[in-house]
């Protein structure tokens, strides 16, 4: 566990010292809610949760891209050997996870700010946020994995991910509209212990497959 | 290959029984003498026209008789009623069905065929009229035909043809899934190269299954896409399948090729299940089998539409082993990997 948040810590201090990479996500995320809500004009509750995890899908997506892309082949030969794939796996995840979870506040900020808040159930909307990033960066971290060794990696990460995505997001998009009051849903129980069997799903098959993908 | 020769000429040529398409006019007021012009399906009116019987139906045994019935061709005839000014129970509209009786021909049933407006003045004598009559001594149509029913008409054939689409891709995508294990546990190139296979061909199926869907939802939903939660699930596993064969047209190197493509696809089959089967079934649908409509079973697959049913999923799922069959040699001899 702490070779893993070594992992953790090296890649942030990556990240941090090149200032950019920080504030090219803010700056993606703001430019984007601007561009939604000019055409939007104006954000009901309902069209808030929807325009919320859209621009939070793209972000992500943009954000976990560059996940493999950075570090040179020699780095990466040096990590197989000293460590065990799911170690730098987790390591991924648990560095994408910070950056999806940063883009949630970032995004929920930005659409406070502009369009005021319409969440009334303020748990159940962070727990959703929070189940939402984990399950994507593990499925983008596995997806990008395998992206990464073909030749045209950014469109086919989003090609392969988009789909996969589905399920987890109407889930979340159902749970956002029972935190925002648009659904009279009674038992959103049960939308929450779908959304986590099929995170943890995804989880089981990512670790599992990553080892197998990495090998090469 | 005989299989799918019966399900064709007889999924195609057993007649639909005898139903009823249309009942104008469409309302009318409570307390008149209406007349009833009927439009049949299949039907012989002509034939022993002295005994057709006919009857509007409120609830249960709350019916009224037809005070005269005339036929006029084998698909056209009158009936006429006198609606009773009072009713059982208050509504805003009552809506009644129509049943047809013939010696022949059998019982068919139009539900909802009529809306009566209430009328401005009640006669608590007419309530008598609602039980003096029952619908007793009907008529069962004999020979081999599948159930007519109201809106499905001659698509209810679809069955045969739409249903073991998605069977079969389901079982074919499973075995390719199936073969990526393998290949994950031996590394053997072979059980990719029948795993891709499984994959060509069943997205092949899986899109007969859109089109063969989209063709019936025209006639029934009257639109080719009507966003239906089915529709969306159906295209959404497609476009993963689509992606897979996407990802390995832009690998080099063939090992590298089938290992991602066993990974994604074990990872993609375990995630296609909750989307095809479980989401659907959570929210509404128009699709049989979701938001209350009935699906196999019921009256929509009676016992002469499962003589066909049956031998078409098999037929189709076994069409689909064999044409993957044929993928993967000729695959092989190419020494596509």
């Amino acid at each position: 566990m702490n070779r893993i948040w070594t992992l953790v810590a090296t890649e942030a201090r990556i990240e941090l010292r090149e200032r950019y990479a920080l504030s090219g996500i803010v700056l993606y995320v703001l430019s984007s809610s601007f561009i939604v809500f000019s055409i939007w004009r104006q954000l009901p509750a309902k069209e808030w949760g929807l325009t919320f995890w859209v621009i939070f899908l793209f972000c992500a997506l943009m954000a976990v891209l560059k996940t493999f892309g950075k570090e040179s082949e020699g780095r990466y030969f040096y990590y197989y050997t000293l460590y065990h794939p799911l170690e730098l796996f987790l390591a991924k995840v648990f560095y994408n996870l910070f950056l999806l979870l940063f883009i949630f506040l970032v995004l929920w900020f930005v659409l406070y700010v502009m369009a005021g808040n319409h969440i009334i159930r303020l748990g159940w909307f962070l727990t959703t946020g929070f189940m939402a990033c984990m399950g994507l960066s593990f499925l983008l971290t596995l997806i990008t994995s395998i992206a990464i060794k073909t030749q045209q990696n950014a469109s086919l990460t989003a090609v392969m991910a988009l789909p996969l995505m589905i399920p987890l997001l109407i889930n979340i998009l159902r749970l956002t509209a029972y935190a925002s009051g648009t659904t009279p849903d009674e038992n959103p129980w049960n939308e929450m212990m779908l959304l986590s069997g099929i995170i943890s799903l995804v989880v089981g098959m990512s670790l599992w497959l990553f080892p197998y993908l990495w090998r090469s | 290959m005989g299989i799918l020769l019966y399900v064709f000429i007889a999924g195609w040529i057993v007649p639909l029984k005898p139903g009823i398409i249309k009942v104008s006019p469409e309302k009318t007021a409570a307390g008149e003498l209406v007349v009833l012009d009927v439009t049949g399906y299949n039907t012989s009116f002509l034939t022993d026209s002295a005994h057709l019987r006919a009857w509007l139906r409120l609830t249960g045994d709350t019916v009224i008789a037809a005070q005269h019935v005339q036929a006029w061709d084998n698909r056209n005839l009158s009936a006429s009623f006198y609606i009773p000014s009072a009713f059982p129970f208050r509504q805003e509209a009552y809506p009644l069905s129509f049943v047809l009786d013939h010696s022949k021909d059998g019982t068919s049933v139009l539900p909802n065929a009529i809306f009566i407006t209430p009328a401005a003045i009640q006669d608590t004598a007419d309530l008598k009229l609602w039980y003096q009559h029952k619908i007793e001594n009907v008529h069962t149509k004999a020979g081999i035909q599948y159930p007519f029913r109201n809106i499905l008409a001659e698509t209810i054939r679809n069955t045969y043809f739409h249903v073991p689409m998605w069977f079969s891709m389901i079982i074919l995508f499973g075995v390719s899934a199936w073969y990526s294990l393998k290949y994950y546990k031996k590394g053997d190139i072979d059980f990719d190269r029948m795993s891709v296979a499984f994959i060509k061909v069943g997205l092949v199926f899986g899109v007969l299954g859109l089109l063969t869907g989209m063709l019936w939802a025209k006639n029934t939903w009257n639109a080719y896409w009507s966003w239906d939660v089915k529709q969306n699930m159906s295209a959404i596993c497609l476009l993963i399948y689509a992606a897979l064969m996407v990802m390995r047209s832009s690998v080099e190197d063939d090992m590298q090729k089938a290992r991602l493509t066993a990974g994604y696809n074990m990872f993609a089959f375990v995630l296609v299940i909750p989307l095809l089967f479980i989401i659907p079934r959570m929210t509404d649908s128009l699709h049989p089998g979701n938001g209350g409509n009935p699906a196999l079973g019921g009256e929509d697959l009676d016992n002469t539409m499962r003589l066909v049913f049956y031998p078409a999923v098999i037929g189709f799922i076994m069409l689909g082993l064999w044409i993957s069959q044929l993928v993967y040699r000729t695959d092989k001899l190419k020494g596509i990997a």
